[in-house]
């Protein structure tokens, strides 16, 4: 019972903002000629999807996430499995380093990322914003695939390699379909790390590409119109929620540090 | 038994170059601007040490040290302890409990920017749903310091606690029924039990909530900044909130020597977490 209330209570706590903001993107917040202010509907959505950049703002922020997460786990599954499978020197080290790199805050990077980015013609580009968050996705994925690959026995690698699997047939063909759960849940916490960030998204999106975040920032100004914000807010949690949805079954599986 | 080869490298090829181009290039070029006084690009001076003899020297970068460390402090006092309890809350539900773990990831996905903005909405004195309520309570936090801080906290626990709770669910949900009977049988404490059973098995997922959720809080600026800049009266004035000052004000020099210096105080927890960490283990 009192379990019961207390997860009643700790539900209360996280719906109650998002609870907020979807009524206030049903509502109708600065008024103009055809709609009083207070007016229910889905009006807000609407001048959502009607704005161009807007729009731009969501493919941006789809194209980035995609390609860090892919960017991620193709970089990070080999050096997951050399981890998990051989002992080499500088082995702690290197996990060290992920470490670091992991715990760097960004606004400490954010300036010499910048010059050095806009040397490459990176900037205003989805792809900067996909390469740098890298940065502390890439410890990230290491470790969670890591810790999947050394849950499958090694007897399982030496099969394949006897049936003449070798290189990327095993990689594809065997390791891939054993830890595809593990491959989910770093996908999961690469997206979530890299879907919501606002540091280099905002330092490397100048004047075009700018992501779902930058967008909502720009939208505040004179006259904010609250319910578009919590309307743009609203469809940016739906790719988040899907993610949750999709991973659900393996969130539990969590990540251990290595170091 | 891992075998030794030192071949494997070549598998850790890919990672190294990518972490190079995006950590260490732009991690030796903020220390290199920090030894330089910066108008423009082309126009760069040779000062030393001078910006972190300036910046150490001041009282303002004490005092927000200072406040910083102890945010992170009452972030780590409240989340984790929080995130383990809600997690054993939902461990009996099995299966079921999974919709509390969706639950509770739900605040991860919110975009950064955007928290500061819901909470006060949430909390406007006319329009939020807790607002009117919290204005005849007094709550007042634009004005009286120690308020902006249980706001800022509160925010910062609705973000991050699912974060805890997950990775503390995993460690919990899987130790075997057998022990917890065992230990019933040997008539153990809630404590002992804890202690003895629940803690080794959440440790090594506790250990990246620690480091994590440190240096997050410890760097906190979106959330800070958005809800009352810093104020009232420097309550809230965090070390992230003073170099964003600098950037904004281009000084660039400056700004680059306080980043570098950010980056050791992390570092230096850090290591001194890995060695104890380590120590603990071996022993």
């Amino acid at each position: 019972m009192i379990r019961l209330l207390a997860l009643l209570a700790l539900a209360a706590f996280i719906l109650l903002p998002l609870v907020q903001a979807v009524m206030l993107s049903f509502t109708a917040t600065l008024p103009t000629e055809t709609v009083a202010e207070g007016t229910i509907g889905l009006m807000n959505y609407r001048n959502v999807l009607a704005s161009p950049e807007l729009r731009a703002a969501i493919v941006n922020s789809l194209i980035y996430v995609t390609l860090n997460v892919t960017l991620c786990i193709a970089v990070g599954l080999p050096a997951a499995y050399a981890l998990a499978r051989f002992r080499f020197v500088g082995d702690r080290h290197f996990l060290l380093a992920i470490l670091v790199f992991r715990v760097t805050p960004p606004v400490v990077l954010s300036l010499p990322a910048f010059i050095l980015f806009s040397r490459f013609g990176l900037v205003n580009s989805p792809v900067g914003i996909a390469l740098i968050h890298c940065l502390f996705n890439l410890p990230v994925a290491i470790w969670i695939l890591e810790s999947f690959i050394r849950a499958v026995p090694r007897a399982f690698d030496e099969t394949a390699f006897l049936d003449g699997h070798s290189g990327p047939s095993f990689f594809f063909r065997h390791l891939i379909p054993a830890i595809a759960p593990g491959i989910g849940v770093a996908a999961f916490f690469c997206f979530i790390f890299s879907w919501v960030e606002v540091v280099f998204a905002r330092i490397l999106t100048v004047t075009a590409g700018k992501p779902i975040t930058m967008a909502i920032g720009a939208m505040f100004g004179f006259q904010t119109d609250i319910g578009k914000v919590m309307a743009m807010t609203c469809l940016s949690l739906v790719p988040g929620v899907m993610m949750i949805w999709l991973a659900r079954n393996h969130l539990a599986k969590g990540f251990d540090l290595r170091a | 038994m891992r075998a030794h080869d030192n071949r494997a490298w070549w598998l850790l090829l890919p990672a190294l170059v990518l972490l190079a181009v995006v950590g260490v290039l732009p991690l030796l070029a903020v220390v290199n601007y920090g030894f330089h006084d910066i108008f423009s690009l082309s126009d760069v001076h040779w000062v030393g040490f001078d910006w972190y003899a300036d910046i150490l020297n001041s009282h303002r970068f004490l005092a927000s040290l200072g406040r910083s460390f102890l945010f992170s402090a009452l972030v780590l006092a409240i989340q984790v302890p929080l995130g383990i309890a809600v997690a054993k809350l939902l461990v009996p539900y099995g299966p079921r409990a999974v919709w509390g773990l969706m639950l509770c990831a739900l605040p991860l996905v919110v975009p950064w920017n955007m928290i500061p903005m819901l909470w006060l909405g949430l909390i406007d004195t006319r329009t939020g749903i807790l607002g009117p309520g919290l204005a005849a309570l007094g709550f007042d936090w634009k004005f009286t310091g120690w308020h902006t801080w249980v706001l800022l906290l509160a925010v910062d626990t609705w973000h991050w606690l699912g974060l805890v709770v997950v990775l503390a669910y995993a460690g919990l949900a899987a130790i075997p029924q057998a022990y917890h009977q065992a230990a019933a049988i040997d008539g153990a404490s809630r404590w002992s039990v804890f202690r003895h059973i629940e803690l080794p098995r959440i440790s090594g997922a506790l250990a990246i909530v620690f480091l994590l959720r440190f240096v997050d809080s410890f760097m906190i600026y979106t959330e800070a900044f958005a809800i009352n800049a810093g104020g009232p009266q420097d309550a809230t004035r965090f070390l992230s909130v003073e170099l964003g000052e600098e950037i904004k004000g281009f000084s660039y020099g400056q700004a680059a020597a306080r980043a570098t210096l950010y980056f050791l105080v992390v570092l230096t927890v850090v290591w001194a977490f890995v060695i104890a960490t380590r120590r603990r283990e071996e022993a």
